[in-house]
């Protein structure tokens, strides 16, 4: 589903964000990013979203490769991935239900369907009661919640996380990461970047680990498993 | 387990939004046509001084050409109403013979550009002299007629009147014979007519200045506008908004503006009409004039609109194409 290509990165100040990184992920896998802050993550991520692209090598998604892609057709390749932010990006000047809606109104869905979906999808992550109040109104908690139902509300083939659970307590992590569990089991490939050691560690997942730009490691988790 | 799988994995890719009816999609895109406009009309009255002040901006630029334009028109009119009374006047030289005069008059009579002509002979002259002029007294101490016998002719006009080709009419009188001068009373018609020219010139000069100012306005009230949604922009890109998505709600704002700007224009025009329509009726009565005073029309009217709507959608588009590439997600 995702493959990197001996990929680059360098940004126009002269800084190398990623070095030759290569890596496959299958279709409904689920694999945690970590590393310091700066090794690279969110520029992965970035370039996974078409953010960014990449100075050399290849980024390939189920085959096709995104170098081809012209800046016109980023939409639509867009509307295939699922993003959570650290800092959730909610619009503050709307309801949680059209913080929801975003996604599909964008695409074109008929108003009808757009409800039903944004329902099953705050339904998914237990605020389906809050679905009239501004994202203002809620806990930091509920807002990541907001956050991954409108990521998720469109049924996209990847699911990329930054920094999910950076300021949530423990129960709420594993909350969210059971929500995670979820999407994967319906084949949704998910990739988390994270630096959260203790929520890796609790979780018997594919680690990639970044170290100043380069992919160091790659496979099974912390503690032995 | 593997059969629950599977459909479960039938039942995402089914779902995966790429997969949406031409019809569904069309009627999605009018739908949301219609939510935009609606929410970027709310959007304006949330924000009602900024809103107030654009709008009035393009009301009184679109007012003041309009305005000239009206002004320059009825004068126009005015002008053409005395147009038909672009008379020539031909003198006869003093002692042609009877048959001379009649040859003269059947000459002009046969010209293609003369409509009628009239003969007022020397002793006519006299007599409406006498009784018109009040000097009757006077004339008596002369002993010849001192007035000479004219013809008063008409020229053929058709709509507006055409200064060269009378002017060619003129000269082809005075080349024939016992023809002493030629008149005509169409000085004053020829300034009039470099007015009107004038002024309209002067309307489209003040049309292009203003229209510029209107896209300036409406471009920095946009700009603001987006500005202010920045957040929302990038969210909208990140989730799969096309461009064409996220300059959907500011044309239509600009759209919106421009409209209403036209249509306060409107109003004020028709006011200013009405509160002038009284003292010109009273000086045309004055003139014992039919003269009316020519307001903008139904055509008038939706031209202005037409403008508004094309001015406020070219500020905004202006705006957004400029501003728009800016904000990507970083």
């Amino acid at each position: 589903m995702i493959q990197f290509d001996n990929l680059s990165k360098r940004y126009p100040g002269g800084f190398e964000a990623l070095r030759n990184v290569s890596f496959k992920m299958d279709a409904g896998e689920m694999a945690f990013l970590t590393g310091h802050s700066g090794a690279g993550k969110s520029t992965l991520l970035k370039l996974l979203m078409l953010m960014e692209r990449p100075t050399s090598g290849n980024l390939l998604i189920n085959g096709k490769n995104l170098n081809r892609l012209s800046n016109s057709q980023i939409p639509m390749y867009r509307r295939q991935v699922g993003v959570v932010f650290q800092n959730h990006q909610l619009l503050l000047d709307r309801s949680v239900f059209d913080n929801v809606a975003l996604p599909l109104q964008v695409t074109g869905y008929p108003a009808s369907e757009v409800g039903r979906r944004v329902r099953a999808a705050l339904d998914g992550v237990g605020l389906l009661d809050k679905e009239q109040q501004n994202p203002m109104a809620l806990s930091g908690g509920e807002q990541q919640r907001v956050g991954i139902a409108r990521a998720v509300v469109h049924k996209p083939r990847i699911l990329l996380a930054d920094e999910p659970t950076g300021n949530l307590d423990p129960e709420l992590s594993t909350e969210i990461m059971a929500l995670f569990r979820r999407f994967q089991s319906v084949g949704v490939t998910v990739l988390i970047a994270t630096h959260d050691i203790s929520l890796i560690n609790r979780m018997q997942l594919r680690i990639m680990r970044l170290e100043d730009g380069e992919l160091t490691d790659d496979g099974g988790g912390y503690g032995g498993y | 387990m593997a059969a629950t799988d599977n459909n479960r994995d039938a039942n995402q890719r089914g779902a995966s939004g790429q997969k949406l009816s031409f019809s569904n999609r069309w009627r999605a895109y009018k739908s949301h046509h219609r939510t935009t406009l609606r929410t970027s009309f709310n959007k304006m009255l949330h924000e009602p001084l900024q809103t107030i002040l654009t709008v009035m901006v393009i009301a009184i630029a679109l007012t003041l050409p309009a305005a000239l334009y009206l002004t320059v028109d009825n004068v126009q009119q005015l002008g053409s109403n005395f147009e038909s009374s672009a008379q020539i006047t031909v003198f006869v030289q003093q002692g042609a013979k009877t048959k001379a005069i009649q040859d003269l008059e059947s000459q002009l009579t046969t010209m293609p550009a003369v409509a009628s002509v009239d003969y007022i002979s020397a002793k006519q002259a006299l007599l409406e002299f006498k009784a018109l002029s009040g000097f009757g007294s006077a004339l008596r101490y002369l002993e010849d007629n001192p007035l000479p016998a004219i013809f008063l002719v008409q020229p053929r006009v058709e709509g507006e009147i055409d200064l060269a080709e009378t002017t060619k009419v003129v000269e082809a009188i005075g080349a024939l014979s016992v023809v002493d001068d030629v008149q005509i009373d169409m000085a004053w018609l020829q300034r009039l007519h470099s007015l009107t020219e004038m002024g309209h010139k002067l309307v489209l000069a003040l049309g292009i200045t203003l229209g510029i100012g209107v896209l300036l306005v409406i471009g920095n009230t946009i700009r603001l506008a987006i500005e202010s949604r920045r957040d929302e922009i990038i969210v909208v890109k990140l989730v799969g908004g096309t461009n064409a998505y996220v300059r959907r709600p500011f044309l239509y704002t600009g759209f919106l503006l421009g409209l209403l700007g036209a249509l306060i224009a409107s109003i004020m025009l028709f006011s200013c009409l009405l509160w002038m329509s009284s003292s010109i009726e009273n000086l045309a009565s004055l003139y014992q004039s039919q003269y009316r005073i020519e307001g903008l029309g139904v055509a008038g009217f939706f031209t202005l609109m037409l403008l508004g709507a094309v001015f406020g959608l070219g500020g905004a588009w202006i705006a957004v194409s400029r501003h728009l590439r800016d904000i990507e997600p970083k």
